[in-house]
């Protein structure tokens, strides 16, 4: 890269406006040896670039691959990419992505296809919703690398308190915990910034509930048809009504974020969240290091989703990250092979414990190492399986702001609100509307 | 001046210290956070408990160097040369419309004029295909020239205000003196220049580092992301962990040099300033 | 300033300029000048013409980056899409209020900062202006990050300091806290600017007008209201324009504490989310255009009706 930037300066010190001349100067690979695959990755602790040199000693020679982070928020990664691959991009070899992005990714012609034997066994052994997320039109697209789900915590001692038998955890409804909560005085720890986790949120109440947001999401952009507005989505709106009457959503919910959530279940302001896996390995970090009270930690408890209605199980968040191709990748062979490397089961194994986010091949959870590190290995497994992946559409982005401009403040959800939310959608969709 | 009474010179300086205290808090603040612990981040109290350096080191040789090392690279090269390339094209159209009387003259500095109040926002679309298309993209280049919508503007004005005021005289008695035209140019006219490109420098250069619409839009890597950009990619200990403290670290290690400029060079910059926009 | 006889021009002029030398003369100082300034001019030009033409060109089209081949030209649709749109309307609300807002507070504030600096002497001077000269030159976005942070339910120490603010409120919940918070980042940064200007105009009140004034008997007040502000208006209508027309183009503020949430999006906010996050680039194009005129209109409006000398504001005399 040195030597790249060095020639723009000169380039520039030449003459700055002769923009054609310096063209050449795009790509920092090529020439001879080994060739030079850019992953672009999410942010996360170091772990996908410790998987790239691992992949990169695994290839011996035969490519090195170097990372490049992309921005932190899920909508301004997509962006990020999706200017590049637009734009043809030929120095993206492989980048993290989001599944809700996929289908955008793989209908615009930006994710090179997978060989049918590789595709193979790539989804052997992995979790359903996972393989879902990267899959678009029936082909696999990308690689399934990291499966999150969101688990509900709650505080042992106080859900006892409240008359709750955390025997039957597992069959907690939204409803009996916002009571719960309401009689101990606590709160619930939900995401309600207007951000990706809104629709994290309303997906999965709309899904528990029985229904979809999007009917037919890979119908043309003009004939889809929404869920929101049904008795799945009144339901949701139920919840989050529910939530505001019994005063049980906490302080500042309407900028919470995930990390939010984590530090005031940590400070001991909530009685119960909903939250990635995260947040044990941080919580026990933080009663190591004593900035949180070790009898809170020791009082952390999980279990599966809360559901919507009471005799149906939950359908819980379904997150992650895939790898997928570039199209416009010169290298396309060698990448393939490293996509095929950095998913292996020993680097999502890996990359569940130094990172904290849950791996997607199952198998992963029967090793003793992460059953260690995460005494909930057999819940995330078990809400892995029944999660339901957000709607698959190439529109995800559209979709998706326009339910969190409509759901959030949580406040202001009422009996309206799928309604007002599935025709603000659809104008979206339609491009009547500003977002 | 007239004498003030001692009451009044007390509450002339109350006032001035309000306005130090005006000035400094929220940059001590944000001084403040960077000094804090992870854990400490989130105390809510102006102070630290304990001071610690580990958000620098983050951003020095941790986690965040990758991306914070290379966009202050970036940032340093883009406005340095942003800057000096306006300083450059403005000297020459300062000196013209300041001493040459030619047809023009109220178009360039009406336009210098419109230009400073264009949206930058409007410039980022067309730009960005453009730039696509002929490789500029993510390139330091491709930042650099939109800068110059940014930098000129301000440097002809400031800089043709500034020369107004050259006694150009002294150069022709000079040469009457005897001295060659370049001698003349050189002995007389730099020195009195001088301060007046130096100083558009400076402000050239606060104007150029202070942009972040251009630099999110037009960059996408460490190849020519400039820092304010690559505040958004930074992370926390994990993937959810908002990097409160390394954006806090970023954000002082960038005040530095800016607030170094105006502690030496202040009395230039206030003269700068005020001469290029209201001149009596 | 006249035609005045410049050695360089002279050299110009000498090998070819034995008949009619006046006009010569003129000729080649116009050339000369052209030359000089005509780089610089060029750039202006190509660098915000050319954006321009090609965002009218493109607002005209439905147009979305991942599907090129959908595009299609729908002449002023976008235009009637977004004039429909309620966002747009609150986006332009929101964005005339923080520059109706924030401009007023910078000029009394930044007035009475200038009174400050223009009496208080000696050693305290440099100290004054090299202070103030730290929020003009910090980096917007670090601005943001700071007042952001200060006001955060996380990291926050505002909600203790604030009087009457309960512990747990949330300033970015609510539109009109969080547009409080946003001028109050964007007011912190740029009235050192204006309070400059406005000093450079208080130095050029004559003090004899004031002592006159003062043996008349008037009171400071009337001293204030009679002599120095209208000695100073000039340089106030040129502070206003400018600041006024930046902070119509308000973002960086906006992107980093909101990113538009809790109805605060601005009309730069709006553009930025049309084109770059939801790449509808033929719509986005249409919301910079409409900018872009609001700015024509403020500036129209600031010459015309206000009377703002653009000559003075081009320091010309």
């Amino acid at each position: 890269m040195g030597s790249a930037w060095r020639t723009r300066v000169g380039a520039v010190s030449a003459g700055v406006v002769l923009a054609g001349s310096l063209a050449a100067c795009g790509d920092g690979s090529g020439g001879s040896g080994p060739p030079v695959l850019t992953w672009y990755t999410n942010p996360d602790a170091g772990g996908q670039a410790a998987i790239a040199e691992r992949c990169t000693a695994a290839a011996d020679g035969a490519y090195t691959i170097e990372t490049s982070v992309l921005p932190r928020d899920a909508a301004a990664q997509r962006e990020q990419l999706m200017r590049r691959l637009a734009g043809g991009d030929s120095s993206i070899d492989l980048m993290s992505l989001d599944p809700v992005f996929v289908p955008e990714a793989a209908e615009a012609g930006f994710l090179a296809p997978i060989p049918d034997d590789l595709q193979q066994s790539l989804t052997e052994g992995i979790a359903e919703g996972a393989v879902q997320g990267a899959t678009w039109d029936g082909e696999l697209v990308t690689a399934p690398f990291w499966a999150n789900t969101q688990l509900l915590w709650y505080r042992e001692s106080m859900a006892r308190a409240a008359g709750l038998d955390p025997a039957e955890a597992q069959t907690w409804t939204w409803q009996q915990i916002i009571d719960a909560a309401a009689s101990q005085d606590s709160a619930i720890g939900v995401q309600g910034t207007r951000a990706e986790s809104m629709t994290v949120w309303v997906n999965a109440l709309i899904e528990s509930a029985g229904g979809e947001i999007i009917e037919n999401p890979d119908a043309p952009v003009d004939e889809i048809s929404l869920g929101i507005d049904s008795p799945a989505g009144e339901a949701a709106a139920d919840v989050m009504q529910a939530i505001t009457a019994a005063d049980v959503a906490g302080p500042g919910i309407d900028n919470r974020d995930e990390a939010a959530t984590a530090d005031l279940f940590e400070q001991g302001g909530l009685m119960f969240a909903v939250n990635w896996p995260f947040v044990y390995a941080q919580a026990q970090q933080g009663a190591e290091q004593g900035t949180v009270d070790p009898a809170i930690f020791e009082d952390y408890a999980w279990t599966t989703y809360p559901r919507v209605n009471p005799e149906d199980p939950s359908a819980p968040p379904l997150g992650g990250i895939n790898v997928g191709v570039g199209a416009f990748s010169e290298h396309q062979q060698e990448a393939l092979a490293a996509m095929e490397c950095i998913v292996s089961p020993e680097n999502q194994a890996l990359y569940m414990i130094s990172d904290g986010n849950p791996a997607a091949a199952l198998e992963v959870y029967d090793l003793p190492e992460v059953r260690e590190a995460y005494p909930m290995a057999d819940v995330i497994r078990e809400s892995l399986q029944m999660a339901a992946p957000r709607p698959q559409t190439a529109y995800y982005n559209e979709v998706s702001t326009g339910i969190q401009y409509t759901w959030q403040p949580v406040s202001a959800v009422s009996d309206a609100t799928p309604q007002i939310s599935e025709q603000f959608v659809l104008e979206v969709l339609r491009g009547e509307r500003l977002l | 001046m007239g004498a003030l009474s001692t009451k009044e010179k007390v509450l002339w300086y109350i006032g001035a210290l309000l306005i130090v205290l005006y000035a400094l808090v929220p940059v001590a603040w944000i001084v403040s956070l960077s000094l804090k612990s992870e854990a400490d981040l989130s105390n809510r109290s102006f102070l630290p408990t304990n001071v610690t350096w580990e958000n620098y080191g983050g951003i020095f040789s941790g986690t965040a160097s990758d991306l914070f090392l290379p966009a202050l690279r970036n940032s340093v090269i883009t406005c340095l040369l942003a800057t000096l390339i306006a300083v450059v094209l403005s000297m020459f159209a300062a000196y013209a419309i300041a001493r040459l009387n030619f047809p023009g003259k109220r178009l360039i500095l009406t336009s210098a004029l419109a230009v400073a109040v264009f949206p930058v926002i409007t410039m980022v679309t067309p730009l960005f295909n453009l730039w696509r298309q002929i490789g500029l993209y993510d390139t330091i280049p491709g930042l650099i020239i939109p800068y110059l919508a940014l930098t000129l503007p301000i440097s002809i004005w400031t800089m043709s205000a500034f020369f107004r005021e050259i006694p150009w005289d002294m150069e022709q008695a000079a040469q009457v003196d005897g001295a060659t035209s370049w001698q003349a140019f050189r002995k007389v006219i730099v020195p009195l220049a001088a301060p007046g490109v130096f100083t558009t420098a400076i402000i050239a250069f606060f104007i150029a580092w202070n942009d972040f619409v251009f630099g999110i839009s037009l960059t996408s890597t460490s190849d020519a992301q400039p820092v304010p950009a690559a505040l958004s990619s930074f992370t926390g200990s994990s993937y959810f962990v908002q990097p409160t403290g390394a954006i806090s670290a970023a954000a002082v290690i960038v005040t530095i040099p800016v607030v170094l400029l105006a502690l030496v060079f202040q009395r230039r910059i206030v003269a700068g300033l005020t001469n290029g926009a209201v001149k009596g | 300033m006249t035609a005045v006889t410049t050695p360089q021009v002279e050299i110009a002029n000498s090998p070819r300029s034995k008949r009619r030398r006046g006009t010569d003369r003129s000729r080649q100082e116009a050339r000369l000048g052209w030359y000089l300034a005509g780089p610089a001019f060029v750039i202006l030009v190509l660098v915000t013409g050319y954006p321009i033409v090609q965002a009218v060109y493109d607002s005209l089209f439905s147009y979305r980056l991942t599907a090129p081949d959908d595009r299609e030209f729908i002449g002023l649709s976008n235009y009637g899409v977004i004039l429909t749109d309620s966002l747009w309307w609150e986006a332009l609300a929101n964005t005339a209020l923080i520059t109706v807002v924030t401009v007023a507070v910078e000029l009394v504030l930044g007035f009475a900062l200038a009174m400050v600096m223009h009496k208080v002497l000696g050693f305290l001077r440099p100290i004054l202006r090299t202070a103030i000269l730290v929020p003009y030159a910090i980096i917007t976005v670090v601005s943001a990050y700071a007042w952001q942070y200060a006001f955060s339910l996380t990291t926050g120490f505002m909600n203790a300091v604030v009087p009457g603010v309960p512990e747990n409120f949330d300033w970015f919940a609510n539109k009109w806290t969080a547009l409080t918070v946003i001028c109050l980042s964007e007011i912190w940064k740029t009235t050192p600017f204006i309070s400059l200007l406005l000093l450079a105009g208080l130095a050029q009140v004559p003090e004899d007008m004031h002592e006159a004034a003062k043996v008349d008997g008037a009171t400071a007040r009337e001293r204030l209201f009679r002599v120095t502000l209208p000695n100073m208006k000039a340089s106030i209508m040129v502070a206003l324009l400018f600041r006024a027309l930046d902070a119509f183009r308000i973002f960086d503020n906006v992107y980093i504490m909101t990113n538009g949430a809790a109805g605060t999006q601005t009309v730069s906010s709006l553009a930025y989310n049309q084109t770059i996050s939801r790449l509808e680039i033929g719509l986005g194009s249409a919301v910079s255009v409409l900018l872009f005129l609001c700015v024509l209109l403020i500036c129209f409006l600031a010459i015309k009706v206000f009377r703002v000398d653009l000559a003075r504001a081009r320091g010309e005399n």
